[in-house]
């Protein structure tokens, strides 16, 4: 069993931890001068705590846990872009148009029939919509919908 | 007596219509929750915070409504775990050992319902001990000072790992890691911290964000990772026949269970596993040869249901009275707390006695309401069981980016918590512990104004922060609950594991 996650996550929280404190010693000074304890005293505590910790996980790594390969990758990345496209369409397309694709997508994704994965996401879609429009009264976005409203 | 003339005012609270409504609505939903493999408390809390909000809910009646999730997804685990054999978090597992044979036998119905009425006591003398014990530990806590204080969110952070916690480490790592995120913004003095010049981030990071990314997007990535879910469907469940001799047969195992699972839950770092796991061993101790453990023994589901119950209500004790959650779930409450401007803590039992008092005892109100709703309803819950996760995760997630978007209306926040989700998808499969960052998120604020005062009192005299002889003993009971996890954790898990095992 390899131990190269650990590792790897160590170097990277290292270097972060280091950035981080180098980063508090740029804070300016305060308003009113110079204290005993500043914005930055916290900060370099943490830095010493995060820097410490990491070396510790690059000296004594815990076993790897299996990564996924091939297509489940391929579906973590597609989820997560179909929650990126969700909150770039939520505005434009409106709330259930876009909550039809994003659900009926992921539905789909994750082994339902293409047909029922997109009827449940209509389902959730309408039946959210209407229960925070009516029930909360919260405005969701209608988006290309909104053509429907007038009528 | 004092004590009592509160108790009686958060009656009142309580039994208001509304707050009554939601603690309803509240225990359903967490039920629900619960009962659904894969979603524990944490989660389920998690995401229906945002809709706390979005509701615009006074903070009583969102701290009940939230409360009553919490004790219903505790409720709810017990379900999947006696109809399915799939725990639906660690402290389910030892309700797996009886509660599954006896489904197999056609006994789920008393299965069920000895488990919704040992929970009930559980949870009923939980609180009990909630309402003697939080008032004497808030009126204690006055005493702290700010170098007190700051040794005792460290402590928080030590024994937050749990007994079940793996890699200490890890959990100081991620403890570093959330008190990172939480100093970006603008500090107290008005200086900016790690802000990049990006605007939304002068105000900091809503932790809400945070929690509902690392918590709900994580686990729909974790799921298409696993594909678990799609095994078996549930047990059919049979007509209730449950005698009162049945009954009173229980009673005392779950009144043993129910001490020793408050017990569990207050000691720092304990929880609902160790609560659940000494719920059951005990029961078999007390037994002894004439039960029949493994093989569906009413006792055996009885006893760790009720431990199980008792330690979630018992974790309340800390997070209510020092501001300090003992679990990933008080760590949820926290933050909605927080969010509401309230500093929880001993001065909350001053300051916002109504609300403390409120929720204490919508809580006992919870438990009646979740044992009405359990036994006649039980079949609604069990009906959902079947639905299976690839349309339920999509809809979850759905429901909380609905919540955060109706808090912010801003695509920005979304962003953020999917990246959350990303970052807590990595964490997971690295073992590092989530809860550690939304607790250094919450507290972090607190615990660097108390390392300010605590020095500034001192003229920058660091060993001001263990100069007490209170300080000297938090600072030691953090060390043990840093170290002691690491020896006693491996024997827990590998004696839960065995059990499991030899009822197989």
């Amino acid at each position: 069993m390899t131990q190269r996650n650990d590792r790897i996550c160590g170097v990277l929280l290292l270097v972060l931890a280091v950035a981080y404190g180098w980063g508090a010693t740029q804070f300016p000074e305060p308003f009113g001068g110079a204290e005993s304890v500043g914005p930055d005293t916290f900060p370099k505590v943490l830095a010493v705590v995060l820097a410490l910790s990491s070396l510790y996980l690059i000296v004594k790594p815990d076993p790897d846990n299996a990564w996924p390969t091939g297509r489940i990758v391929l579906e973590l990345v597609i989820a997560v872009a179909v929650l990126v496209a969700y909150t770039l369409l939520l505005q434009p397309l409106g709330f259930i148009l876009a909550t039809l694709l994003a659900v009926g997508t992921l539905c789909w994704r994750m082994g339902a029939p293409p047909m029922r994965a997109y009827v449940t996401g209509a389902i959730a879609g309408v039946v959210v919509y209407l229960l925070f429009t009516y029930a909360l009264n919260l405005a969701l976005p209608l988006g290309v919908l909104s053509v429907l409203e007038g009528s | 007596m004092e004590t009592l003339g509160y108790l009686i005012d958060g009656f009142g609270v309580a039994l208001a219509p509304h707050n009554l409504m939601f603690a309803l609505i509240g225990a359903f939903l967490g039920t629900l929750i619960g009962a659904l493999p894969g979603l524990g408390p944490a989660n389920g809390v998690a995401i229906l915070i945002p809709l706390a909000f979005t509701l615009g809910l006074p903070p009583e009646t969102a701290l009940i409504m939230l409360t009553s999730v919490y004790a219903g997804a505790m409720y709810g685990g017990r379900i999947s775990s006696i109809l399915l054999n799939i725990p639906g978090d660690e402290p389910a597992m030892m309700t797996c050992l009886d509660g599954y044979p006896m489904a197999q036998k056609g006994k789920a119905a008393e299965a069920l319902a000895i488990s919704a009425i040992a929970s009930f006591m559980g949870s009923l003398i939980a609180t009990i001990g909630l309402i003697l014990l939080a008032p004497l530990l808030a009126k204690f806590a006055l005493t702290f000072g700010p170098a007190e204080y700051f040794a005792l969110f460290v402590l928080a952070f030590a024994t937050l790992g749990g007994i079940t916690g793996k890699n200490p480490i890890k959990t100081v790592l991620a403890a570093a890691l959330g008190l990172m995120i939480a100093t970006v913004g603008i500090d107290s003095t008005g200086t900016q911290r790690y802000t990049f010049g990006v605007l939304e981030l002068y105000e900091g990071i809503d932790f809400i964000i945070a929690i509902v990314g690392l918590f709900a997007i994580s686990e729909l990535l974790f799921f298409i990772e696993s594909r678990a879910g799609d095994g078996k469907g549930p047990m059919k469940v049979n007509k209730l026949t449950l005698s009162f001799k049945e009954v009173r047969e229980i009673m005392p195992s779950s009144i043993r269970g129910g001490v020793l699972g408050f017990i569990a839950g207050v000691l720092p770092g304990a929880g609902a596993s160790l609560g659940s796991f000494i719920g059951y061993t005990l029961e078999k101790k007390v037994v002894g040869k004439k039960g029949y453990f493994g093989e569906g023994d009413p006792r055996g589901v009885a006893g760790p249901e009720a431990g199980n119950n008792g330690a979630s209500s018992g974790a309340l004790v800390p997070m209510l009275t020092l501001g300090v959650p003992g679990s990933g779930t008080t760590a949820v409450l926290l933050a909605l707390l927080i969010s509401m401007n309230i500093t929880p803590g001993p001065l909350m039992f001053t300051q916002n006695a109504d609300i403390v008092w409120g929720v204490i005892a919508a809580l006992l109100i919870g438990n009646f309401l979740l044992l009405l709703l359990n036994i006649p309803l039980v079949g609604i819950f069990v009906r959902l069981l079947s639905v299976p996760p690839k349309y339920l995760l999509p809809i979850v997630t759905m429901v909380a980016f609905v919540g955060i978007y109706s808090i912010s209306n801003s695509a920005f926040d979304l962003y953020f918590m999917v990246a959350f989700g990303v970052f807590g998808y990595f964490l997971r499969k690295l073992e590092i512990p989530m809860v550690p960052i939304i607790l250094g998120l919450l507290l972090g604020p607190e615990m660097e104004k108390n390392l300010r005062h605590a020095l500034d009192i001192a003229d920058g005299d660091w060993t001001v922060l263990w100069s007490s002889g209170l300080a000297i003993g938090l600072w030691v009971v953090a060390f043990v609950g840093l170290v002691l996890p690491y020896i006693v954790g491996p024997i827990l898990r590998r004696r839960m594991n065995a059990a499991r095992q030899s009822a197989e």
